[in-house]
């Protein structure tokens, strides 16, 4: 059955159609979740609170997008919200006095030498967590939904109510540390 | 443009617009020119995509019991065939 029609049933309220929409979608929410705070227990809690919400408000999905592109602002806001409460935690800010660092390399790594296409070296999971572990979470969040996740600016700038031209300085900001990150750490 | 594999003029036109420029435009001239001659800017661009790769690769898998749980968190666990 296609995903329109699972949602018209969803919305009608049949709990079958809703619960093939959680099946379908629960691996993209919990991956996506996972990449944005990089831990295993508050990816599932905010894939939990992802899908309450769409439970609860099936009936304002208006079926232009895909589910998808709608469940990315869910779990978007869930995950800053969770960032929010954590005050703790230091993130690097980027900002006009500070930018300019973020093209100039202390040092020159050599990256064809590195594993890139082996992701499941432990190693190199570390330093890609500890990276964007760095990055303000609102930067995280436009990274992951237009490079990672592939949406569109548009999407993405629905999806985080950003401007578009907003979207694009995050996200050429965000890549630039993160390679200037991985420059580094690769240079170690 | 084609996205597998765009000439020079379609790369430097995507430059230009995000710029707002004219593709002879002055500055988009000098852009030209320093991309021919930069290896550093060349590198840049290289890694970022390197960069972006490696965070598209790296992913997780939803383990069978965290599906549990969400769908008996969601009342749903009747309907999980």
């Amino acid at each position: 059955m296609e995903e329109k029609e699972l949602v018209e049933l969803a919305k009608q309220g049949d709990r079958k159609a809703l619960a093939k929409l959680v099946k379908d979608n629960e691996q993209t929410v919990y991956n996506f979740a996972f990449k944005i705070c990089r831990d295993r227990e508050k990816a599932e809690n905010i894939m939990q609170e992802t899908f309450l919400s769409m439970v609860k408000h099936i009936n304002q999905f208006d079926g232009n997008s895909k589910l998808s592109t709608w469940l990315y602002r869910i779990v978007s806001n869930h995950c800053l919200m969770q960032a929010r409460k954590e005050k703790n935690k230091y993130f690097v800010s980027i900002n006009e006095d500070n930018e300019d660092d973020l093209y100039e390399d202390k040092y020159v790594a050599d990256w064809s030498r590195i594993p890139h296409l082996d992701v499941e070296n432990n190693e190199l999971k570390k330093i890609l967590d500890q990276s964007i572990d760095k990055l303000a979470p609102d930067y995280r969040v436009v990274f992951l939904l237009r490079d990672v996740e592939g949406l569109s600016t548009e999407e993405t700038a629905k999806a985080t109510d950003l401007s578009i031209p907003a979207v694009k300085s995050r996200l050429h900001r965000a890549r630039a540390f993160l390679r200037k990150e991985l420059n580094e750490a690769f240079s170690r | 443009m084609s996205k597998e594999n765009p000439n020079c003029k379609e790369v430097m036109q995507h430059i230009c617009e995000s710029l707002g420029e004219d593709l002879n435009s002055e500055k988009c001239v000098a852009i030209k020119h320093h991309l021919d001659n930069c290896s550093g800017c060349q590198s840049y661009f290289k890694t970022v995509e390197l960069t972006i790769d490696l965070y598209k690769k790296y992913n997780v898998q939803l383990p069978e019991d965290a599906h549990k749980r969400l769908m008996s968190f969601l009342n749903l666990s009747d309907c999980d065939e």
